[in-house]
């Protein structure tokens, strides 16, 4: 079979026609897809929707910052600085509840 | 007539029956591109039907980007593409037409002197591309037959464009290996 020979049967291919289909056609079609719900659209609705789309990802999020928090801390504490907590209730105890601001 | 965005834009709006009109406009293309891959005029009818039955359940994701007609016509392909995949899984168990005596003369030609008839050119094609891959028998068919371009047929098939390339000249060969082994039917 040489590439003249299969191009000649490439071009006969081509002007094969399919047959018609029969006039019922789109009736059958119609009657079938009546009992095939069509796929509801990906839009959401509520608050709720788009909170419960957004969950895996802000579930996510949050359990990254707690474990950041956590970690900084157990270093911080480890090398002798002060850690998180402290540094906070310095703050609080120099800076905001002074007797002055009281 | 309206155009097919006016009338998604009416059945997505809930006129359900409306979608009879566009299969009425693209059956026959459906039915020509699924008939490049199934010569049983009843599974011809049952691909087309399947087809536009997916098209219907995913209406939704139809972003209008392109023409309905492109669309739809993806569709198809991969539809008969599903087909040729289960047709494959029970190839054994299928029965293949003989060919015609006009064909089976042509076929064993040493030239391409002679005429072939389009019907009985389909018919030889057919038989050959069963020894293809589904894959490869749809590059193939959208190459040679349809002539579409290697960006289309990419897309269609979800690989790329090099390997379509790649596949086709490979395809090719194997085509003419099987219409060879045909030949010495």
């Amino acid at each position: 079979m040489n590439e003249k020979k299969l191009n000649q049967l490439f071009a006969a291919a081509r002007n094969d026609v399919a047959p018609e289909m029969p006039g019922s056609f789109a009736a059958k079609v119609m009657r079938s897809l009546r009992v095939q719900p069509r796929a509801v659209s990906a839009e959401l609705n509520s608050v709720w929707d788009h909170l419960n789309s957004l969950f895996p990802r802000i579930a996510f999020t949050a359990a990254a910052v707690i474990i950041l928090c956590v970690a900084t801390d157990w270093g911080l504490t480890a090398i002798g600085l002060p850690d998180v907590t402290d540094g906070s209730a310095q703050v609080a105890s120099q800076y905001l509840f002074t007797p002055d601001n009281l | 007539m309206s155009d097919d965005a006016e009338l998604l834009q009416r059945i997505r709006a809930g006129a359900v029956e409306e979608f009879a009109e566009l299969v009425q406009r693209h059956q026959a293309r459906v039915c020509a591109i699924v008939y490049r891959y199934e010569r049983d005029a009843h599974r011809v009818e049952d691909l087309a039907q399947e087809t536009f039955l997916k098209a219907w359940r995913a209406l939704e994701q139809f972003d209008g980007r392109a023409p309905f007609e492109h669309w739809i016509s993806r569709i198809a392909v991969r539809t008969a593409l599903d087909h040729l995949r289960r047709e494959k899984r029970h190839q054994n168990e299928v029965a293949l037409p003989e060919l015609g005596e006009d064909a089976l003369d042509w076929l064993r030609s040493p030239d391409e002197k002679g005429d072939i008839s389009s019907r009985d050119a389909a018919e030889v094609l057919h038989r050959a591309m069963q020894q293809l891959s589904p894959a490869d028998r749809v590059i193939i068919t959208m190459q040679e037959l349809e002539d579409r371009s290697v960006k289309e047929i990419a897309a269609t098939l979800g690989i790329s464009g090099i390997a379509v390339r790649v596949r086709a000249v490979r395809a090719r060969a194997k085509l003419k290996h099987a219409l060879e082994r045909l030949a010495d039917l």
